[in-house]
């Protein structure tokens, strides 16, 4: 094990949820003028990795998969305190369900040598929540995902977390090297630095790798090693609602009283 | 990449999830709809429990619709851990190459569904709401996508298994049946401690609440500020499960087996109301089901009036109240006399 640790952080461009939103009457999905934006669990597997650089002094990069266009996500990351930046970016990805995308960014780890790869609980945008237990399990590393609180254990190799659990915690202990998925929300990002940000946007530049930088067969990744297929997509038809304003609890208990449920 | 022979493959799976004996109710969901599922396909439906001291669970798993539960039981499954659960499960798969596999999408089956789906190079789809099977036999896993106004129809034909999380809520469970007949077999455990990557230092877990069967739920938003004496009132006035947003429980008010909506649960009481929840469409996903649903919030043009039959638009520290008393009168007779 190395004397410094390097700790990996893993993350992602995905439209503004904030800008998808639905026509209650037509039951139509806008996103047209979704902005790109980092993935916010993102930025708590950022602080939970720069948290762990000030306790032990670890190295962090970032890394994200995607074309060049992704790379702004990379300048945020370096602007909060990440030493360096990966794009793992090759038209040979393109397509890529969890099981190759978390393929690609194993392997990206490995070319870091990293002893932690600290990831955000799920995307916004796919929301499955897969890759962090996915690149674990390609490189056979133990995972931590949920983790709410991680502290380093340099002398021992190790890294414990509280995990968020149905209906309660606990508190694991891993041997590195180790997947981490932060749970949303559970610590508080912080503030990109002012010479940071202009040291991110005016100098830095993300090293690029790609398949063949990481050994990886192009067989291995892209639409046809996924083993899902969207097979089709149907609007939700909205539920049909009342909308019906009452001013009074008065008013209200009559309502429910009517419809049988008080 | 190689392809495999999907033909080899067969058998309706559900994992078992229990902590110390005691099942995730989402497990016993998934072996009503597995039963569904593996009658369509003229299949055997096969439940997996991993864990120390479960021979119960297997036997309750043949109860409640399992032809046969395949018991790993071993001190090293207890607490569970994603490595030995893991490695003992991708064992199992490549044994008996099972067609289907049906997780629950709580933390640990989101935890530990990769842990196997990796290694066997299987298609897993996260968080389904409805699964169904097509025309050539393939399961069709939907799952609701861009927050819930669309839902996604998710295949995987060309490798097994056929792997999916779903979420709590949103099958019936099947009761059990103590005459049903079935096999428990106990199956080599492939794990030992020393090889494990983990260990659990503490685990504190209380009573889980179960708010998919309640009758009545109120919800507490981002909008209550923490602030939930008035909500766990009109809970109380209701004989209501407490519920919450996402936002709730990333605040830390409210525990997560609360959740309702997109990674919490799926709810479809009688009546739904929703104190100081703005309505994100990831909140509505899980509460789209209610038969009845109120909605009290400050913010008069809070989308949550847009998923509402009634909404009241004021405080909740003065709505809440007013609605408790009144309820509690109804439920007087004196009061109505009088």
């Amino acid at each position: 094990m190395p004397d410094r640790w390097t700790v990996v952080v893993g993350v992602k461009q995905v439209p503004d949820e904030d800008d998808v939103s639905i026509n209650p009457d037509t039951g139509t999905l806008d996103r047209a003028d979704a902005a790109a934006i980092l993935n916010r669990p993102d930025r708590n597997a950022l602080e939970a990795a720069l948290e762990l650089k000030d306790e032990v002094d670890a190295r962090v990069v970032a890394m994200t998969m995607g074309p060049p266009m992704a790379s702004p996500v990379l300048e945020t990351a370096v602007a909060m305190g990440c030493d360096d930046a990966v794009l793992v970016t090759d038209r040979a990805f393109g397509g890529s369900d969890t099981w190759p995308t978390s393929l690609a960014l194993a392997e990206t780890a490995n070319y870091l040598d990293a002893d932690v790869v600290v990831c955000g609980e799920e995307t916004t945008d796919s929301s499955t929540g897969q890759v962090p237990p996915g690149i674990a399990a390609h490189n056979g590393w133990a995972q931590l995902t949920y983790a709410e609180g991680v502290e380093a254990l340099p002398e021992e190799d190790q890294l414990a977390a509280r995990r968020d659990v149905e209906g309660g915690y606990e508190r694991v202990v891993a041997d590195l090297p180790v997947v981490v998925a932060v749970a949303y929300g559970e610590n508080e990002p912080r503030p990109a630095g002012l010479h940071r940000k202009i040291y991110a946007e005016t100098e830095f530049e993300p090293a690029q790798v790609d398949a063949d930088d990481l050994g990886i067969d192009e067989d291995a990744v892209g639409l046809a090693a996924s083993p899902t297929q969207v097979g089709g997509m149907e609007t939700v038809e909205p539920v049909d609602r009342e909308r019906e304003r009452v001013d009074t609890a008065a008013e209200l208990t009559e309502r429910l009283a009517e419809e049988g449920v008080v | 990449m190689a392809t495999v022979d999907v033909s080899e493959h067969a058998d309706v799976w559900v994992f078992v999830e229990e902590h110390d004996g005691d099942v995730a109710g989402v497990s016993w969901e998934l072996l009503a709809q597995g039963r569904t599922l593996a009658d369509e396909l003229g299949e055997d439906l096969v439940a997996l429990v991993i864990g120390e001291d479960v021979a119960d669970v297997g036997r309750e798993a043949v109860e409640r619709g399992a032809d046969r539960a395949l018991v790993a039981d071993d001190p090293v499954f207890e607490p569970y851990r994603a490595d030995p659960y893991g490695e003992q499960f991708r064992h199992l798969v490549e044994q008996r190459k099972p067609d289907v596999v049906l997780i629950g999408g709580t933390h640990t089956g989101r935890d530990f569904a990769g842990r196997v789906a990796v290694p066997a190079h299987a298609g897993l789809t996260a968080d389904c709401t409805e699964l169904g099977i097509d025309e050539d036999g393939h399961l069709e896993a939907r799952r609701p996508a861009f927050g819930g106004n669309v839902l996604a129809t998710i295949k995987c034909e060309r490798h097994r298994p056929q792997m999916a999380t779903v979420r709590a809520g949103v099958f019936e469970p099947a009761a059990p049946d103590p005459e049903r007949d079935g096999e428990v077999e106990r199956v080599d455990v492939v794990v030992n401690e020393a090889d494990t990557l983990t260990a659990v230092l503490e685990r504190s877990v209380g009573e889980t609440v179960d708010i998919t069967a309640a009758d009545r739920v109120v919800a507490a938003g981002g909008g209550t500020d923490g602030e939930l004496d008035p909500v766990l009132d009109l809970a109380d006035a209701l004989d209501a499960e407490l519920a919450a947003s996402r936002k709730a429980v990333d605040e830390g008010w409210v525990g997560h087996d609360r959740q309702v909506g997109q990674t919490g649960k799926t709810v479809r009481p009688e009546l739904y109301v929703a104190v100081g929840i703005s309505g994100a469409v990831q909140h509505v996903e899980g509460m789209n089901d209610s038969d009845v649903v109120v909605a009290i919030n400050d913010d008069p043009n809070a989308p949550i009036f847009d998923h509402a039959d009634y909404g009241i638009v004021g405080d909740l520290f003065e709505v809440c109240p007013a609605l408790a008393d009144r309820l509690r009168d109804a439920d007087d007779p004196q009061e109505v006399i009088a």
